[in-house]
């Protein structure tokens, strides 16, 4: 260890023998702020929000308005969210032919599905959002696709595209119960044999319907309607105070992406 | 022409799970009752459940008839959907006998009807 560590020390002097020989006029401490990046200290007022990179942002918003012109049949939106995260918003049927664009596009090359999401806001229409996470290796970057349905409504499945989607589509049946037309094995992966309900829904109480023990008589595990000894309480858990004042002018969670690029200005 | 617009907007389009039609969402029902019914012996004697075949078959009719009310087809489809799930579940063997006898619900009590009973339990 010590040896590594004089090594090191050698080589920095070397190093500052160096520097000092092409500038010779120039103090170390002077040398030391110039090696590093130039810091805005002005526009680095808040240092711990990470800033979103513009060039990225007007690449990815041309990206999204790009997929937008290819296929006006299925994509609805294109959005921006939390600064440079790229959003497709898509009509449900067009899930394959969306998923297989992006996978088999030159200029996009999203081979590899990173996983599938599933949310549920009850108040509306249709209440399930199913969420895929696409990542290209080959340009390095990454897109996520958003659609949605109800309760009956069968989704088309990506398993033909990614083979990946197939677990990620049971997980999705199991915990939301959005059906997945054309799934090759679509059946439960989280829940135990004889579980009734999809325990992610809203609706689904957090405690469940049932609870299970060991009958010593019986010798086997029984299931019983739940019974919990205190009533259920509805707690009001949002705090008098605002809890993130600094994020109060934060920018917006989702920018859209308008279909024609603004005018570029002279 | 108000009276036919309100149709219009009563009856949407969906995209149906499996069936079209009435007749083919009964039929499905039907297959899956008898694929069960067939099946029955077998689970018995596999999952060596202290239950007789006839118990069983009258337990699988009161299952399905719990679900006699629902007309719409892809609320249909979907209950013959999950029921297939099961089946299979139960035809693989991926169960135990507690799943099995889970559906008789032997170690609940029966809720409490008539006045004194539901008084000495607790239960209004």
């Amino acid at each position: 260890m010590a040896a590594i560590i004089r090594t090191l020390g050698s080589r920095a002097a070397v190093a500052v023998l160096a520097t000092k020989h092409v500038m010779p006029s120039a103090s170390t401490a002077a040398l030391r702020f110039a090696s590093t990046a130039p810091v805005d200290a002005k526009k680095a007022d808040k240092p711990t929000v990470r800033k979103p990179d513009a060039a990225a942002r007007t690449s990815l918003s041309d990206f999204g308005r790009y997929v937008a012109e290819c296929l006006p049949k299925y994509v609805q939106k294109v959005q921006l969210t939390a600064g440079d995260e790229l959003e497709v918003l898509i009509a449900p049927d067009g899930v394959v032919p969306v998923l297989q664009f992006l996978k088999d596009h030159h200029q996009a090359q999203f081979t590899n599905l990173i996983d599938i999401a599933g949310l549920d806001v009850p108040c509306r229409k249709h209440r399930f959002e199913v969420v895929y996470n696409l990542l290209s290796l080959r340009y390095n970057s990454r897109i996520r696709v958003k659609t949605y349905t109800d309760e009956l409504t069968p989704l088309d499945s990506a398993c033909e595209v990614h083979k990946a989607a197939n677990w990620y589509e049971r997980e999705i049946w199991d915990m939301y119960g959005v059906f997945f037309a054309n799934h090759p094995d679509l059946r439960r992966i989280l829940t135990d044999y004889g579980f009734e309900g999809h325990p992610q829904r809203r609706d689904f109480p957090l405690s469940g319907y049932v609870e299970l023990r060991y009958d010593d008589e019986k010798k086997r595990v029984v299931c019983e309607p739940l019974e919990l000894a205190q009533e259920f309480r509805k707690f009001d858990l949002s705090a008098p105070w605002e809890q993130f004042p600094n994020f109060r002018n934060a920018n917006p969670p989702a920018e859209v992406v308008p279909p024609q690029a603004p005018p570029a200005k002279k | 022409m108000a009276g036919r617009e309100a149709v219009k907007r009563a009856v949407q389009q969906v995209r149906p799970i499996l069936s079209v039609d009435r007749e083919e969402a009964r039929k499905r029902a039907l297959n899956l009752y008898k694929a069960w019914y067939r099946q029955i012996p077998y689970i018995v004697m596999d999952y060596d459940i202290p239950m007789t075949v006839e118990q069983c078959r009258s337990k699988l009719r009161e299952q399905f008839v719990k679900d006699r009310h629902v007309t719409d087809i892809r609320v249909i489809d979907m209950l013959v959907i999950k029921g297939q799930m099961e089946l299979k579940e139960t035809v693989e063997i991926w169960k135990q006998k507690g799943h099995i006898m889970r559906y008789w619900k032997e170690s609940q009590d029966p809720k409490p009807t008539d006045f004194l009973s539901k008084f000495i339990q607790g239960v209004h």
